[in-house]
C-alpha cells in the first residue's frame, strides 16, 4: 500500500514539475522574470482572488493570468458582450466612476471586465467591443474558459445561469480589489451610487 | 479465418467493457430522462443525458488519499480563497490517518466547492450539475410504491438532531441504485450557484439574498414540498469556500 502511494505520490510529482515547466514557457520570457512571477505568487495573500490560477486571454490577445493583475488596485466585473441591456449600463456606471478620476489617476488602476460569454466572446469580439465601447488602455477584458468563468463566478458571489439562447441572466456586482487581489468592496445592481466606489478606489492609490 | 476474425473481435469487446467497467468502478450510469423542476422556468420538464454518477459520497478515506497526493488541498496548506477555517476540521490531524481514525467509510464534510471540484477533476470526474443531481435523487426508494417513502426518509432526517460525522450506515438504495441521496449529507453541485429564479438580471437593485425567499417561492412547482424548498435554500446561501458539518459530495462523469 505504501508503495502504491509512493509511486502515485511519485507520479504526481513529475506530473506538476512538467505543468511548471509548460506554464513558465507560456507565459514568461527571462529567467529573471519567472522569479518575479513566483515570488509574486508566493507573496500573495490567502484570500487574494488571483489565487485562481486559470489561464485567461485578454481582448488583446495577451495570455495571461489573474495574478498578473498584482500591482494595481482593480475594479471587476462579469459581463458578456451580446448583452443587450443591463451589461452596456454596467459599463456605462464603471464609465462614470472612471471620469471622477484625473487622467493621472486612472493610470494607476485598472478596470476588468471577465465574460460570461466562454463560447461567443472570445478575443476577437472583446477587442471589437472594447473599440466600440472606447475604452482606454486601462480597460482590460478577459475571455476563459468555463471552468474558470465558473470558478471565477463562485470566488466573486455571482449568480448566473446559461439560458436556452445563450445569453446569461446574471448578479450584476462590481468588486474593487486592492493591489494584491483581495475585496475590498462590492456592490450590487445598476445605476447605483458610485461614490462608495470612488472612495474604495482612492482608499488604495 | 472468418473463426480468428470472430475470436479477435470477442477479445477486443471483453477489453473494451472491462476497460470500461474498470474506469467507472464504483458508479452507476443514470439513463437519460426527465424530471419536474421545483423551480418553475419556462419548461415543464428539465432533460437529462446519461452520466455516471458514484454509487457513494465520497469518503473520508477515500479524501485522504487525494489529500496525501495534493498537499496543497491539506487542511495546513490550503488557502483560504478556497476553504474557510473549519476544512476538514473533523479529522484528527491534518494527514488523515485510516488506522487511528474509524469513520474512513463515513461520507467527507466540512470540505469547500473548490476542493470537492479539485477531488472530482483528480478522479477524471466532474461535480454534478444540479439538474442531474436532483434527477438522479429523485428515484423513489428500491421496492417503494409511492414517493412517500422518500418523503418519509428525508422528514426522518431533518428531524434527527444527532450531527454525527461518523454515519457509515447505509441507508436507503434508489431505484438507480445509487446510495443514500437523501437522508445522510447534503451534496454540492457544481453549478449550486446558478440563478434559480425568473429574477430579472436588469432589475436596478439587486438582493441576490432575495432571489430564493422572493421570487422563487412563488414559483415553485410544488408548494407543499417542504423538503426541496430547504434544500433550494440551503444550496442558495452557500459560498464557494464554505465548509458544512453535513455537506459532502459525490462525482460524475459525462457518458
Amino acid at each position: 500500500m505504501k508503495n502504491i502511494l509512493f509511486i502515485m505520490l511519485t507520479g504526481f510529482l513529475i506530473a506538476g514539475c512538467n505543468e511548471k515547466k509548460e506554464e513558465v514557457k507560456q507565459c514568461c520570457n527571462t529567467k529573471n522574470e519567472q522569479k518575479v512571477t513566483k515570488d509574486l505568487i508566493d507573496q500573495l495573500p490567502g484570500t487574494s482572488v488571483y489565487q485562481l490560477d486559470g489561464d485567461w486571454t485578454s481582448h488583446k490577445g495577451k495570455p495571461l493570468k489573474l495574478n498578473q493583475l498584482t500591482g494595481k488596485p482593480v475594479v471587476l466585473t462579469m459581463i458578456f458582450t451580446h448583452c443587450e441591456y443591463a451589461c452596456p449600463m454596467m459599463v456605462n456606471d464603471l464609465k462614470m466612476i472612471e471620469q471622477e478620476f484625473s487622467s493621472q489617476e486612472r493610470n494607476e488602476f485598472n478596470f476588468v471586465l471577465v465574460s460570461f460569454d466562454y463560447v461567443r466572446d472570445k478575443q476577437e469580439r472583446l477587442e471589437s467591443y472594447a473599440v466600440s465601447q472606447g475604452l482606454d488602455d486601462n480597460w482590460i477584458l478577459l475571455h476563459g474558459g468555463e471552468s474558470q468563468v465558473k470558478e471565477l463566478s463562485v470566488t466573486l458571489n455571482i449568480s448566473y445561469e446559461m439560458l436556452e439562447n445563450g445569453s446569461f441572466s446574471h448578479t450584476n456586482r462590481k468588486l474593487v480589489l486592492d493591489k494584491q487581489g483581495r475585496i475590498v468592496y462590492s456592490q450590487n445592481g445598476l445605476q447605483t451610487n458610485s461614490e462608495p466606489v470612488v472612495e474604495a478606489i482612492r482608499s488604495l492609490l | 479465418m472468418l473463426f480468428k476474425k470472430e475470436l479477435a473481435f470477442l477479445v477486443m469487446l471483453c477489453f473494451v467493457v472491462s476497460s470500461v467497467s474498470s474506469q467507472n468502478k464504483g458508479m452507476v450510469l443514470i439513463p437519460s430522462g426527465s424530471y419536474k423542476p421545483f423551480i418553475k422556468g419556462k419548461v415543464d420538464e428539465i432533460q437529462v443525458d446519461s452520466f455516471w454518477i458514484d454509487e457513494k459520497s465520497v469518503t473520508n478515506a477515500e479524501f485522504s488519499t487525494f489529500v496525501d497526493a495534493n498537499p496543497s488541498w491539506s487542511r495546513e496548506e490550503i488557502k483560504r480563497l478556497f476553504a474557510d477555517e473549519d476544512y476538514l476540521s473533523h479529522w484528527a490531524t491534518d494527514l488523515f490517518n485510516q488506522d487511528s481514525f474509524l469513520v474512513g467509510n463515513a461520507p467527507v464534510v466540512n470540505v469547500s466547492w473548490f476542493a470537492a471540484k479539485a477531488y472530482c477533476e483528480w478522479q477524471g470526474k466532474r461535480l454534478p450539475m444540479l439538474s442531474e443531481w436532483e434527477y438522479a435523487a429523485s428515484a423513489l426508494p428500491q421496492g417503494s410504491v409511492d414517493s412517500s417513502s422518500l418523503q418519509e426518509i428525508i422528514a426522518n432526517w431533518y428531524s434527527r438532531r444527532t450531527l454525527s460525522e461518523n454515519d457509515t450506515v447505509p441507508h436507503y438504495k434508489n431505484e438507480f441504485g445509487i446510495w443514500d441521496m437523501h437522508g445522510k449529507i447534503w451534496e454540492w453541485v457544481y453549478d449550486f450557484n446558478s440563478v434559480q429564479s425568473n429574477e430579472d438580471s436588469r432589475n436596478m437593485e439587486e438582493t441576490p439574498e432575495g432571489l430564493f425567499c422572493g421570487s422563487a417561492s412563488l414559483n415553485a412547482s410544488d408548494a407543499s414540498d417542504y423538503s426541496t424548498f430547504i434544500r433550494f435554500a440551503f444550496r442558495g446561501s452557500l459560498k464557494g469556500h464554505f465548509t458544512v458539518r453535513k455537506l459532502g459530495f459525490r462525482c460524475v462523469k459525462t457518458k
